[in-house]
């Protein structure tokens, strides 16, 4: 019951900036969508220009199909291989690094843990909020996506598919902020908490973006969740293992180690 | 005796080669004010800490009502005022003693009510928007809207004005007149010198004095001026037991006193007295004398 008392207060205390950065995603969305129509018609110009592109280019920007003007092609290049997640990212890491770390640091996690709740559920509490928030971002950006689908002439991508590339989306995301928020759950230190899942989303991201090109990097692609989320992608091919179960051994395990960890510390 | 609420035993907490507390142990009753006295860095707010299970004893151990101090239902019965107090800026003082109370099994919003009018505070503002005084308020209302069995308090009244200081006191008080323990920490003497029963002084982690206030009392030297209607006789006050100095110029006397002033007053009890003055820091005396020592072992 405290758990749910932590999480119900994290949700009203977040709901203005969510509806804000919803509205955000929908104008993303909205915008990338509404060109679409204007890109498959110059589509033969444009993938005589990819075909002249060396294939690495193309699998760094999700359209390994080899065309970025079809649907799945547009909306991984435009899309999914970058803003959507990157946008996602940079919300849920902030959330995720206050959740413990950022309010020890600015010292209101003492006063709400003199009351009668235990570390774990002020932890879980905060840590399904911030997932929570996230889901409801993509949920709405994943909706818009399906809405449109007639009117900007992408019926090519089922329904399905899009679903199962916004949970793909989704767990890609909260793989890195439950890094985040494992790190800062277990040290305290918000800043070494934002670096950790920072730096791991840009290093592996590295690792994906590069592997196309460097031999060296693709032998180390299989440790990127970006390759897991793009290769193959969901839009194409639906719910697939490494999009979706790959990321949720990584995401159980460390918050579960995180929140053990925070249970047992000292507190900053 | 009933057992105690507060129960430290050999509490020793290091951080790295740093020992902030050493073999501490301390006891508070159900209906007691206990004053934890000490310098900045003494250790008074580590082992507040270490009580309310935010930080793992080194060594010994801590317990509230003989319970786990991190036990929800331990937790249930305390009140806690921290030190430097960061409560969430973004929240109305409404929302956040709706919260905490909710937490605390649904306290009434009446009696937080009750108590944000008792201290004069406006629940509808934010808390960012507050002055320290008055967030002070708001950390002293959510220790005490859920009437605790003990109260652990560090440094709570400062910020506050004589006024609210003085109100916040009686609070206690009262709080303790229905068997609240209280454990106050304080570097100041007269914060908890009229309220408390027993106060301890840590120095550099170490308990090196326990006692009731009256025994302190006792103990402590007074300082009086004594201003007669006449010019006192020469030797008037010499050999009175219990002063140890005494200057006389006129009709005005300043006396030392150590002690009880008993036999001072009866031996001036047939003169006539237009006033007494008591220059009443000597209790304060005791203190510095400990906090000097620790200046000079620095």
């Amino acid at each position: 019951m405290s758990a749910v008392i932590v999480l119900r207060q994290m949700l009203k205390e977040r709901t203005k900036s969510t509806i804000w950065w919803s509205a955000a995603f929908i104008v993303l969305t909205v915008a990338i969508g509404a060109s679409y129509p204007t890109v498959r018609e110059q589509a033969s110009a444009l993938d005589a220009f990819m075909e002249s592109m060396d294939e690495g280019f193309l699998e760094m920007f999700g359209a390994a199909d080899g065309s970025i003007a079809s649907p799945v092609g547009f909306w991984n290049s435009n899309f999914y291989a970058n803003l959507f997640p990157i946008l996602l990212l940079v919300l849920g890491i902030g959330m995720a690094a206050w959740s413990i770390a950022g309010a020890e640091r600015e010292g209101t996690l003492e006063p709400l843990l003199a009351n009668p709740v235990r570390r774990s559920r002020v932890a879980l509490g905060r840590y399904v909020g911030h997932a929570i928030v996230l889901a409801v971002v993509t949920a709405i950006s994943t909706a818009v996506l399906i809405a449109f689908r007639g009117p900007w002439d992408y019926t090519e991508i089922s329904v399905t598919e899009f679903v199962a590339a916004g949970v793909a989306s989704l767990l890609l995301a909260l793989l890195f902020t439950t890094i985040t928020y494992a790190i800062g759950a277990a040290t305290g230190r918000k800043g070494a908490a934002i670096a950790g899942g920072a730096g791991i989303a840009v290093a592996t991201f590295v690792i994906f973006a590069l592997a196309a090109f460097v031999e060296f990097f693709a032998n180390l692609r299989w440790f990127s969740p970006w390759y897991w989320f793009l290769e193959p992608s969901p839009l194409a091919d639906g719910w697939t293992w490494r999009s979706i179960g790959l990321p949720l051994l990584i995401i159980i395990p460390v918050m579960i180690i995180g929140t053990v960890w925070f249970t047992r510390r000292d507190l900053r | 005796m009933t057992s105690p609420v507060i129960d430290i035993r050999a509490l020793t907490k290091r951080f790295g080669s740093l020992t902030a507390v050493e073999s501490l142990d301390l006891a508070v009753q159900p209906g007691e004010i206990y004053g934890l006295l000490g310098p900045n860095g003494a250790g008074k707010t580590t082992t507040i800490r270490c009580l309310l299970g935010f930080l793992n004893p080194s060594g010994g151990s801590v317990s509230l009502f003989g319970g786990d101090p991190r036990d929800p239902d331990v937790r249930r019965r305390v009140g806690y005022v921290g030190g430097d107090v960061t409560l969430d800026r973004h929240l109305k003082v409404r929302d956040l003693l709706k919260w905490y109370g909710d937490l605390r099994g649904g306290v009434p919003w009446a009696r937080a009510e009750a108590l944000c009018e008792r201290l004069t505070l406006d629940p509808t503002r934010k808390i960012g928007e507050l002055s320290t005084g008055n967030r002070r308020k708001v950390a002293v209302i959510q220790a005490l809207m859920h009437d605790p069995d003990v109260l652990v308090l560090d440094e709570a009244t400062g910020g506050l004005d004589p006024l609210l200081q003085r109100t916040v006191l009686r609070m206690v008080q009262d709080r303790c007149a229905d068997g609240t323990a209280v454990l106050w920490s304080s570097h100041l003497l007269p914060e908890v010198e009229n309220i408390a029963d027993r106060v301890g002084i840590l120095r550099l982690g170490e308990l090196i004095r326990e006692d009731s206030m009256a025994n302190l009392r006792a103990e402590a030297r007074q300082r009086l001026e004594l201003r007669f209607a006449d010019d006192l006789p020469p030797g008037f006050l010499d050999g009175v037991a219990g002063t140890s100095e005494v200057q006389v110029d006129g009709r005005i006397a300043h006396v030392v006193v150590d002690g009880s002033v008993a036999a001072l007053v009866k031996h001036i009890a047939d003169r006539e007295v237009e006033r007494i003055v008591s220059h009443d820091d000597d209790l304060e005396d005791i203190f510095f004398q400990y906090y000097g020592e620790e200046r000079e072992n620095q």
